[in-house]
């Protein structure tokens, strides 16, 4: 699943990135595309509170983040 | 040859500062010190009273609303402190490489001006935002701070359902073209320290530039810059440290906080029992209710609900606002925008509505070493800290109230 949340800023992101955990099954990646600093920080911090597996942070040209989340 | 050896001292303390974010702790212990300086050479940290001096000033150029006079921005300190918050942060993201203009959806900047405009209705009828009311409200003491805390936790509880309730039911609101501009190409955009360094050199030479007829003037552009860079880069927030326990169940920021509060209490409190830049009695007991506004209890609480209201709407408070506007999020603008244009409306036309309403004894200040002593109003102050501290750490822990 490819989730895009370029544009987005606090706390729209990690609410959108939840929402579509919830629809995941266990072992399915979440590709998700943002641009707001925060969310880098975020989104590892959530993973490891809640046992998901953050898995890759990429810098992509135009200040874009790509990001994937593994569901535990 | 490892990597440390080869890289240059100062790059590596660059790199310290400007290679990733800070723990919110950090960032919330520093703005504490850095606050409890503002109160030691005049008085603590506030942002609405400056955002209103902003506003003054724009419906000024056509003669609106200055009846009584409008102090010109650069001879008012908060309203400086507005200025140099946004240009602090803009410096933090450009070291860091992160400035970008990032416009959002339509509905997401539609929600920054709405949620920008409750903040400006808070704030003019609390006496006060999330900073001025709480973050240094609460240390000093005042009775109406800790009313307003809890308004504040209301409004954001309500508002949360209602982003929660948004998303789920018309998730188009926040979705559609978005655009990003001026951001730095991984692994390049050395231009962005460049311009920070700029920036910073001119934050520095207007400090300059009013040390020989304002003192305070000047520590207040140095300070109020420094507050400005620590939040951008601790992504300091009094909105997240509120609603994340009840959305993510993340402590950090409201750790981030409580750690600012605490160590600001301590600074307060010795300013206010030593009298620390007063002169004389009378002095004395002004320099004791700095910061203890008349707005106990029913003032406070209805501000601080809606404000609480607007700043999870938003996705900022008042400092999250001005700092996030340094970084290029173009949502934060259209909610400081809507805080610049709204504060002089409602001070204007509602606030006076709401003090003919209520009676003295729902606006008054309650400072509370007149009822407590120093020592039962800081303990109480300092056990409600770790009250709040224990129920965020024990919901991380349990997602008891958080909702994912």
């Amino acid at each position: 699943m490819t989730l895009d949340c370029k544009g987005l800023s606090c706390p729209m992101p990690m609410m959108k990135v939840a929402k579509a955990m919830k629809d995941l099954k266990s072992g399915e990646m979440l590709e998700m595309f943002g641009t707001d600093p925060g969310t880098k920080t975020d989104l590892p911090n959530w993973c490891t509170k809640t046992g998901n597996e953050f898995m890759e942070m990429t810098d992509l040209d135009g200040g874009v983040t790509r990001m994937v989340v593994k569901k535990s | 040859m490892s990597e440390s050896k080869e890289k240059n001292p100062l790059v590596q303390l660059f790199d310290t500062f400007f290679g990733k974010h800070w723990p919110v702790w950090v960032g919330g212990i520093v703005l504490g010190l850095l606050n409890i300086l503002l109160f030691a050479i005049k008085s603590p940290w506030g942002a609405s009273g400056g955002i209103t001096n902003w506003g003054d000033n724009f419906y000024s150029l056509f003669g609106l609303f200055n009846e009584k006079g409008v102090t010109a921005i650069s001879e008012n300190n908060y309203g400086m402190l507005v200025l140099l918050i946004i240009l602090g942060s803009f410096a933090g993201a450009l070291f860091s490489k992160e400035f970008a203009l990032r416009v959002p959806p339509k509905g997401e900047m539609i929600k920054g001006f709405l949620g920008g405009s409750l903040m400006a209705i808070g704030a003019t009828v609390g006496i006060g935002c999330s900073i001025g009311s709480f973050f240094s409200g609460v240390p000093a003491l005042s009775g109406g701070a800790i009313v307003f805390a809890i308004g504040l936790f209301i409004g954001v509880i309500v508002s949360l359902k209602y982003l929660l309730w948004e998303m789920e039911k018309f998730p188009g609101w926040s979705s559609g073209k978005s655009y990003n501009f001026l951001a730095a190409k991984p692994n390049k955009g050395n231009w962005q320290i460049i311009i920070g360094v700029i920036v910073l050199i001119a934050i520095l030479l207007l400090s300059y530039s009013y040390s020989k007829d304002n003192m305070v003037m000047s520590w207040f552009i140095i300070i109020s810059g420094l507050m400005g860079l620590i939040s951008q880069r601790s992504r300091f927030c009094i909105v997240k440290s509120f609603r994340d326990p009840f959305m993510s169940g993340e402590s950090e920021g409201a750790v981030g906080v409580i750690a600012g509060l605490a160590v600001s209490l301590i600074g307060f409190t010795v300013i206010k029992i030593f009298g620390i830049g007063a002169i004389g009695e009378l002095s004395l007991r002004a320099r004791e209710l700095t910061w203890v506004f008349p707005h106990f209890w029913a003032k406070a609480a209805a501000g601080g609900f809606i404000f609480g209201l607007g700043m999870t709407i938003a996705g900022g408070c008042a400092v999250g606002t001005l700092w996030r506007m340094g970084e290029g999020q173009i949502k934060l603008w259209f909610s400081g925008l809507a805080m610049v244009l709204i504060s002089p409306l409602s001070n204007k036309f509602l606030v006076p509505v709401v003090d003919n309403i209520l009676p003295q004894s729902a606006k008054f200040r309650n400072y509370l070493p007149d009822y407590l002593g120093y020592d039962g109003a800081f303990a109480l102050v300092l056990g409600i800290l770790l009250l709040w501290y224990w129920f965020v750490k024990w919901n991380e822990r349990t997602g008891r109230f958080s909702a994912f």
